[in-house]
């Protein structure tokens, strides 16, 4: 169905190349999954098989590409709607209509088709995509998940032959992430249809991939099934890890498989006590019946809750149910909240300047919101003179949390995870009471989250601070957490130890957890330390 | 939500008649008429959609260049004699440019033709902000011809995403407040700018690129799936625009 032959691509101006010479061949029906790095070119690559790269992007291109017998370099992204439906990492910014209904009929439109065939795929795709009940909704007001879905449905109603999708559950919760990826799943088994697809989430895809390719972002590519690449990559779900530090390497992928490798493991150790952390007694963020409303729909319903000095708090949820805004009323932002958060026995809504940034720290879900200098030099000097400390200090800091940024780069330029660092040392250098982060981990790979995860425990336990985080990543919150608020509507639903909270749901439990239950244990590392215990 | 009625070119269309006759009967009254009516429009009208709030964004930016404006017309130029208002600081010029002066005696006469002047600008402004407000700039891709594909792309990017950007400012105010920046003056304007612009940018990009994969522009003919009709009311208020023109 799709041919790479010989293909390498150049970006103008740019030192390495991004593929070099990759050969590959996708058969009809076949599922693939691209993974690399950030900033390794998974995007790249995905957008090579319609065409938008180079026609859309510029950059030099060798080699040919060819999908269903039309070679990319003929054939402009617009001539090949038909066959390819190509979904983008944030759908939003894609959207060319006000209603689902119009959004799905777009593209048949452009290419004329009658109208009485628009209106038997319109109806067939929102079946397909359980959209039925949105049909007339105005997609601006739709969850993540809805619109992820919106977004496939109209690649899915042109018939295509070939579905690329860049990072569709990046920005979804759990539950609404498994909901896509089934659907995907079932289009591949039932319409034969072939998918690409690049994803950060191994965990998440690694079960249903006929075969991977591995982008390792100096142009080499290594191609495989699942197992071979799992057996020689870096960038691996937990399972894998597991596997790895069990030397049982060969057992499989999916938790089933794992349960049944480790039953030994499980049932001759004995269920060990959960031992969770004692947080100190000085309370770091105080909220009292805090509620906010955006017109009729409330956000937060009279919240009252007290964290910790050394708590590293995850906050979880649905897409929509109030994560942010919690966040943003931590940081003192909402204006229209009522009731009252208080840190370290500041009211958070009166801070500015100084105070502010000694008190409370937040990394907005665009870390890039937060910076505005022409380069990463400029930015941390500017840091520096804030907060009147040593100029260098957050360079310093910056180059401990992602080593290998250059002072002249643009902020623009950076990668995610890079983005996220620079972020990050600016708003450290004042050393802030209180650390706040919404969705820190999208776009980032398993590397660049292993190093926050070091870097947020390491700031919590050194200056004993107290962290808040919302995030829709189990295996971060499994890493990090030290305990979970759970809110639905509005309303905390479940507070307590991350074992406890993750555990009690099997939609939430890490990967370790799930093969290990009713082991009470939710990292590759608490697996070792069980069984170092027990040979001791 | 409520549901559709006017025609997308409808409210465009009468704006444009009543710019042309703003233009045409050319006085400050009639122009704040003009304004306070379509404003009223506007506000019963809309929808609660992103382009919604363009209207408040036209509006802003007309009154910053009706004082931008006065402030230059009442400063530098030809004067006027008359009541004297008050008198600012002359500079010098040299010899050969008789007539024109910076500073000096600010008349009564002279500000209010700056004012006038400017009204009647920023009141066509203000007009076609309102239609922006009014219409779905998707809806109005959808009506025009296919052979517009560059102007439509283009329609579409700067409908579409510069209202997006009005939530992108406050949500980068928000952060920048956050770390603890003083927001006055004009350096605090540049680091919003910054960000603002990138965003636009690769949002645009997204955007095209989108619209591009999925055929825009590929055939010549455009069919439609849920046709837009042209009622009696659109008529009516073409009708009363056209009757304006032809009464100014």
């Amino acid at each position: 169905m799709i041919k790479f032959s010989n293909v390498s691509l150049v970006y103008p101006h740019a030192i390495t190349t991004v593929i070099e010479n990759l050969t590959l061949e996708i058969a009809e029906g076949e599922l693939v999954l691209v993974i690399g790095p950030t900033g390794s070119g998974k995007s790249s690559l995905l957008r090579l098989v319609n065409g938008l790269v180079p026609h859309h992007t510029g950059g030099i291109l060798a080699g040919e590409i060819t999908v269903d017998g039309l070679s990319t370099r003929e054939v402009k992204p617009g001539g090949l709607a038909h066959l390819i439906g190509i979904v983008g990492q944030n759908p939003i910014n894609g959207f060319v209509a006000d209603t689902v209904e119009e959004e799905l009929a777009f593209a048949m439109e452009a290419l004329n088709l009658p109208q009485e065939v628009m209106r038997k795929r319109v109806e067939e795709a929102l079946d397909l995509m359980s959209l039925a009940a949105l049909r007339s909704r105005n997609i601006a007001t739709l969850s993540g998940g809805e619109q992820q879905r919106v977004a496939i449905a109209s690649a899915l109603v042109m018939h295509p032959k070939v579905l690329v999708l860049d990072e569709p559950t990046s920005a979804l919760d759990p539950i609404a992430a498994e909901e896509v990826l089934s659907i995907i799943h079932r289009l591949v088994h039932d319409l034969s249809l072939t998918v690409i697809i690049a994803e950060h989430k191994l965990e998440r895809v690694i079960g249903f991939v006929d075969r991977i390719v591995l982008i390792n972002g100096d142009g080499s590519t290594v191609i495989g099934s699942a197992e071979e690449i799992m057996a020689i990559s870096t960038i691996a779900p937990p399972i894998v890890h597991l596997a790895r530090a069990l030397g049982l390497s060969d057992a499989g992928l999916s938790v089933r498989d794992m349960r049944r490798a480790t039953a030994e493991l499980r049932e001759s150790t004995p269920i060990t006590d959960v031992t969770s952390v004692v947080p100190s007694s000085t309370p770091a963020i105080e909220i009292k019946k805090l509620s906010l409303a955006y017109g009729s729909k409330v956000a937060l319903n009279s919240l009252t809750t007290t964290i910790f000095d050394n708590e590293i708090v995850a906050v979880m949820g649905r897409n929509g149910a109030g994560k942010s805004s919690l966040l943003r009323s931590i940081a003192g932002i909402n204006d229209l909240q009522t009731g009252t958060v208080h840190i370290h026995g500041l009211v958070s809504k009166d801070l500015h300047s100084k105070v502010r940034r000694e008190t409370v720290g937040y990394i907005p879900q665009e870390p890039s919101d937060l910076l505005y200098a022409q380069s990463v030099e400029k930015e941390c000097e500017q840091a520096d003179k804030d907060n009147q400390i040593d100029s260098g200090t957050t360079f310093g800091l910056l180059a401990q949390l992602v080593p290998g940024v250059s002072l002249h780069t643009h902020p623009r330029d950076l990668s995610e995870g890079q983005r996220l660092g620079l972020a990050l040392s600016v708003v450290l250098s004042a050393n802030p009471k209180v650390l706040i982060l919404d969705e820190p981990t999208r776009g980032l790979d398993y590397e660049a989250k292993r190093s926050l995860t070091r870097i947020l425990l390491e700031f919590a336990k050194t200056f004993n601070r107290a962290v808040v985080l919302a995030t829709h990543d189990v295996e971060l919150v499994a890493e990090l957490a030290t305990r979970v608020i759970f809110i639905a509507d509005g309303d905390i639903v479940a507070d307590g130890p991350t074992i406890d909270v993750l555990l009690s749901s099997p939609a939430f439990a890490p990967q370790v957890a799930k093969v290990m239950a009713p082991q009470p244990w939710l990292r590759v590392g608490d697996v070792i330390a069980a069984i170092e215990k027990k040979i001791l | 939500m409520k549901k559709y009625s006017q025609h997308p070119l409808t409210w465009w269309l009468w704006s444009f008649a009543i710019a042309i006759s703003v233009a045409r009967v050319n006085t400050p009254l009639f122009a704040i008429i003009a304004v306070g009516v379509v404003g009223l429009i506007v506000f019963s009208q809309r929808e609660d959609a992103p382009w919604g709030k363009s209207f408040n964004w036209t509006l802003k930016v007309a009154l910053w260049i009706l004082a931008i404006r006065t402030i230059i017309g009442v400063s530098i130029g030809v004067p006027i004699p008359g009541t004297t208002l008050f008198t600012l600081p002359r500079i010098p010029l040299p010899d050969w440019m008789p007539g024109i002066r910076i500073g000096g005696a600010v008349t009564l006469e002279r500000l209010s033709s700056a004012l006038s002047e400017g009204v009647t600008i920023c009141a066509i402004i203000v007009i076609f902000g309102a239609a922006a407000s009014l219409t779905s700039p998707h809806r109005l891709l959808r009506v025009l011809p296919i052979a517009m594909y560059e102007f439509g792309v283009a329609v579409v990017i700067a409908t579409s995403v510069l209202p997006q950007l009005v939530t992108s400012v406050a949500r980068i105010r928000q952060a920048q407040r956050l770390r603890g920046q003083n927001l006055r003056g004009f350096a605090s304007y540049r680091r919003v700018a910054i960000p603002l612009l990138e965003e636009s940018l690769a949002r645009s990009l997204d955007l095209a690129a989108a619209m591009d994969s999925r055929g825009y522009g590929v055939k010549r003919t455009r069919t439609k799936y849920r046709p837009i009709s042209w009622r009696m009311s659109d008529t009516a208020i073409v009708l009363s625009g056209i009757l304006i023109v032809g009464l100014s």
